[in-house]
């Protein structure tokens, strides 16, 4: 580039309200490290955290509210608008979310939570960058950003091996498909000669080669959102990490993955649609049957997980075969999205928040009776399990309603009919939670256990899960304000 | 048209609030939980009475309107689709929210007597239930329908699974997951249709829907009626029902068999009859042989039945097959005569449930076998039995025997057979239930147990009395009740007709199922 245009690049008016948001989560995280070295008060880290997550969230609700958003910057490799002003959003909820069940959730651990937070700031600055990217290198260092914090914090109990375990595992198989993507990349490269979303869009992708390289970029990303075959990492590596990292993973990663395969849809041919419908179908089933066995209730949100994947995938094949409303299936996928992000922040966050320190207990065994020692947290797991099954009253079955349209819309009748036959199998797993937590009485063990010396407050987990739950019940409620933000 | 008062919004939110307001007691308060209940139920009954009363059955539309804008949904070609809360009465549907007012006050009533842990929750359960069921009953838009459908599973999925009897979780579990499966079907629909039409009001909806090619008529027709059909149930979706009666508690089971049942009857005859007329017409021939081989199917079943419960139970499904074959013989006089019978149902079935409630209470036995000569110590007890008895049966002076004669009548101008068919069904219900009542009432007062037995007390009473006077009511002078459903049963009746007409124009023959395409 020469020195003009990087001056011309700089000079854009609106490069400081598009790089704002991501500008306040670097120096956050910056600040953050530095504060985990002095000798600061605790609450510092904290603060700083909170600070810079609310700085993103202004900077991204200023760009929601501004009359010409900034558009695409830094040489048409980043887009800042509307939208991807409304997924930062969305971002910023998932890490705040993370972060509060993650507060008093580390014993072990908790010399080390500043660069637990550290790390989540940076995975957060990654989701907003593959969100925005317009540019395959972008989204790379977007992806990459997201994802090796991720593999740090799915480790983050060292002294677990279940949690090094999911670590490493997540950490092997993302190696793997960030090298698929690179590959996909380069061979895009060398078939059209640019690696620009805005130029591919106006060249189209002719060749077999350039076909190819999208592909293995479609391989790459179907395994970040847990789409069949590339799901089998997901029940290992959201069971084994700490409870309020996989809140992350859950929410976060699918949420950025999603935005940009949206954003790229366009890469694909039109015949795909049939394809990508056919694998959004199998996840579903992949996911729901697999959920029915399991006797972990993280593992089975984990299943479950695979399964909305599933579901949104339908959107991302809808929109392949052409919509005649254009901006449909992006308002289905970000309400669907948005519901998910608190439904399941709400879920495993309640999770994180009925462990006992130290004592990871996630089995249904240990969830009965859980309505009469803690009715409210057991009336938001109820709320939640609903809205994942679809019921209506609901976020979730809003949700689900608009997937549906969206791919109804699009003539894919019989993979949404199918889709929608398996809520009874979802609801049958979820179930069973509501059933231990209302209609079967504690285990021996968890009455005669005592409780944890020294609990610490349970107040951020309280003030997340009833965010969660409101927000869940409001988006099902009273959706239209929900809808019009998102149009 | 509209009035200037809500009626039908506090009718509806009554329930609510009353539910938030037992939510607010700490839990050990079970008594002010209760009366609490009790209050809000019998201020819902008094309003649904007054709406009952002031209701005009001369006129088919809807009446008591009431519409607010909620939110809109993405529609065909990207123009938005209003969601609106839209609720509204008629013909088909008074008789309908009448039930579930006067039930509810009656059911809550009889919670003293076996609901004794957890009332606070219980009451809570119960009250947002008969939000849902009012709901269903007054919406008169799509989504709106569907949403109190689906929400009424809710609170009756947690009362069966924490009240009920030794298998609850089994019966709940399967009663959830078949119930929610059929609606998943009824959504498909519910898509499909805004998707054609762009609208979800319903009026507008069945004007329209009926102009649709039969082929068409009959996909969106199959896609609702599995829902309802599971609901009813109707051959062969009736599994879930003995178990779900069964297990759940005696007020759990009454409103069940009262309200939720007609839920799926009231839910065939608007959104499949009224709405696709023409659908209708070609599955009417299988609709009818469905009732009436559930009229009998359900008959003998309940005739094998050694648990007493049970058996009332398996006879709803002879019941409801009396319902479902008038309402498919789609003449004035059938749709008449199963309208009513879904309110005879209700409060000869509900009666039923509370009274071996009550003897369950005592016993704690409800084996046909365990009793005998109970009449001797429970003389009250027994003149309510065999009341509620004879009016299930279909004695003439009680109300059972109107809707049925009705129904049958209605099915005869239709189709000869299957109203045979039903009629011997009456005899098979006048065996088991008079066999239930000698095995239990009458007979030789032989076990200890039975010759300790106290009779039934005011409260008991107190509950029976307004469901038995009702029974005798219909049963004497039903015009009060047919009335007020005239107008728009014959609205239905015509638009069944045209179809007919139509299906005849268009093939020449009456309207089949499959009809194959003849060269002119």
């Amino acid at each position: 580039m020469t020195p003009d245009a990087i001056r011309a690049m700089l000079s854009d008016p609106g490069l400081p309200l598009a790089l704002a948001p991501l500008a306040a989560l670097g120096l956050g995280a910056v600040a953050l490290l530095v504060a985990c070295v002095l000798p600061v008060p605790r609450w510092v880290g904290g603060g700083i955290f909170l600070g810079s997550l609310t700085a993103a969230l202004v900077f991204e609700l200023a760009l929601l509210r501004a009359e010409t958003p900034p558009g695409l910057v830094l040489d048409g490799t980043y887009l800042a608008d509307r939208t991807s002003a409304l997924w930062g959003v969305l971002f910023l909820a998932a890490t705040a979310l993370a972060w509060l069940f993650s507060v008093h959730y580390y014993r072990e651990d908790r010399p080390f939570k500043g660069e637990h937070d550290f790390l989540m700031l940076c995975a957060a600055a990654g989701m907003m960058l593959m969100a925005g990217a317009q540019d395959l290198i972008v989204f790379f260092v977007g992806l990459e950003l997201l994802s090796i914090p991720l593999y740090a914090l799915a480790a983050f109990r060292r002294a677990r091996t279940a949690s090094v375990e999911a670590g490493v595992k997540y950490f092997l198989l993302g190696a793997f498909s960030a090298a698929f993507f690179l590959y996909g990349a380069a061979l895009l490269y060398t078939a059209t000669g640019t690696v620009s979303l805005v130029e591919l869009k106006r060249i189209g992708v002719q060749t077999t080669l350039g076909t190819a390289g999208v592909a293995l970029i479609a391989a790459s990303l179907f395994f970040k959102v847990s789409v069949f075959p590339f799901h089998l990492w997901v029940p290992d590596v959201y069971q084994g990490s700490p409870t309020p990292v996989t809140v992350l993973m859950a929410t976060g990663t699918k949420t950025a993955a999603f935005a940009f395969l949206l954003n790229a849809v366009f890469l694909l041919p039109a015949s795909a649609a049939a394809t990508i419908a056919a694998v959004a179908l199998l996840t579903m089933a992949a996911g729901n049957l697999a959920a029915l066995v399991q006797g972990d209730v993280k593992r089975m949100l984990a299943f479950s997980a695979v399964a909305h994947a599933g579901t949104l995938l339908l959107v991302f094949a809808g929109a392949l075969k052409g919509d005649p409303d254009p901006g449909g299936p992006l308002q289905a996928a970000l309400f669907y999205l948005a519901a998910y992000v608190f439904t399941a922040a709400g879920s495993f966050g309640l999770l994180a928040w009925l462990e006992r320190d130290g004592e990871p207990s996630t089995s249904l065994e240990s969830l009965r009776g859980l309505a009469r020692r803690r009715p409210w947290a057991a009336a938001a797991m109820t709320l939640f399990l609903l809205s994942l099954g679809g019921i209506p009253a609901t976020g979730g079955f809003l949700g689900k309603y608009l997937v549906f349209y969206v791919a109804i819309r699009a003539h894919l009748v019989a993979v949404a009919v199918a889709g929608i036959l398996l809520s009874v199998v979802a609801l049958a797993y979820y179930l069973r939670v509501v059933v231990a937590m209302y209609m079967q009485e504690p285990s021996a063990e968890t009455v005669a256990s005592p409780p944890v010396p020294g609990r610490q407050s349970a107040a951020p987990a309280a003030i997340a899960a009833t965010a969660c739950a409101v927000l869940v019940l409001a988006m099902g409620l009273l959706p239209g304000w929900f809808l019009d933000q998102l149009r | 048209m509209a009035p200037s008062t809500p009626i039908l919004a506090w009718l509806l939110f009554l329930p609510l609030a009353g539910a938030v307001a037992v939510l607010c007691l700490p839990a050990r308060r079970a008594d002010a939980a209760r009366w609490i209940a009790l209050a809000t139920t019998s201020a819902v009954a008094v309003l649904g009475t007054l709406v009952f009363a002031g209701f005009d059955g001369s006129r088919p539309e809807m009446q008591y309107f009431l519409e607010r804008p909620w939110f809109a949904l993405p529609g065909p070609h990207g123009s938005p689709v209003p969601v609106s809360f839209r609720l509204g009465l008629d013909g088909l549907s008074i008789l309908m929210v009448a039930l579930t007012a006067v039930l509810m006050p009656v059911v809550v009533l009889s919670t003293w007597g076996h609901v004794a842990e957890r009332v606070k929750e219980f009451m809570v359960w119960m009250l947002v239930m008969e939000t849902g069921m009012l709901g269903v009953f007054l919406s008169l838009d799509l989504v709106l329908f569907y949403v109190f459908w689906e929400v009424s599973l809710i609170p009756l999925y947690f009362l069966v699974g924490i009240w009920g009897g030794e298998r609850r979780l089994y019966a709940t579990i399967k009663f959830f997951l078949y119930t929610f499966g059929g609606s998943l079907l009824m959504l498909v629909g519910v898509i499909a249709l805004i998707y054609r039409f762009g609208s979800t009001d319903v009026y507008f909806l069945s004007d329209h829907a009926a102009l649709l090619p039969v082929q068409d008529q009959l996909w969106l027709f199959a896609g609702f009626a599995v829902a309802f059909a599971i609901k009813v149930p109707i051959l062969p979706f009736h599994t879930w029902l003995a178990d779900a009666h069964t297990e759940a508690p005696t007020s759990g089971s009454v409103v069940l068999a009262g309200v939720l049942l007609k839920m799926g009857t009231y839910g065939l005859l608007r959104f499949g009859i009224a709405m696709f007329p023409g659908a209708a017409v070609a599955l009417a021939p299988l609709f009818m042989a469905l009732g009436a081989i559930g009229i009998l199917y359900g008959a003998l079943l309940a005739w094998a039945q050694s648990d007493l419960k049970r058996l009332i139970a398996c006879s709803s499904v002879s019941h409801l097959g009396y319902v479902v074959l008038g309402l498919f013989a789609m003449t004035a006089t059938g749709l008449a005569g199963g309208v009513l019978q879904m309110v005879n149902h209700g409060l000869s079935t509900g009666l039923l449930f509370l009274l071996v409630g009550m003897i369950y209470e005592r016993r704690h036995t409800r084996a046909l076998d365990q009793f005998g000569g109970v009449a001797a110590r429970m003389p009250v007890f027994a003149v309510f039995l065999v009341l509620a008895v004879l009016s299930s049966a279909g004695l003439p002076g009680l109300n059972g025997f109107v809707g049925e004669y009705l129904i049958l009548l209605g099915a005869f101008e239709r189709s000869p057979f299957w109203a045979v068919v039903g009629t011997s069904g009456v005899v098979f219900g006048a065996i088991y239930l008079l066999m239930a009542t000698r095995k239990v009432l009458f007979g030789p007062l032989a076990r200890p147990e039975n010759r300790a037995l106290n009779d039934i007390g005011a409260r008991e009473v107190a509950l029976l009395v307004p469901l038995t006077a009702l029974l005798v009511w219909i049963g004497v002078a039903p015009n009060v009740f047919l009335d007020r459903t005239r107008a728009s049963v014959e609205l239905v009746e015509r638009r069944i007709d045209r179809a007919r007409a139509a299906a005849m124009a268009e093939t020449g023959r009456p309207a089949q199922l499959f009809a194959k395409e003849e060269p002119r």
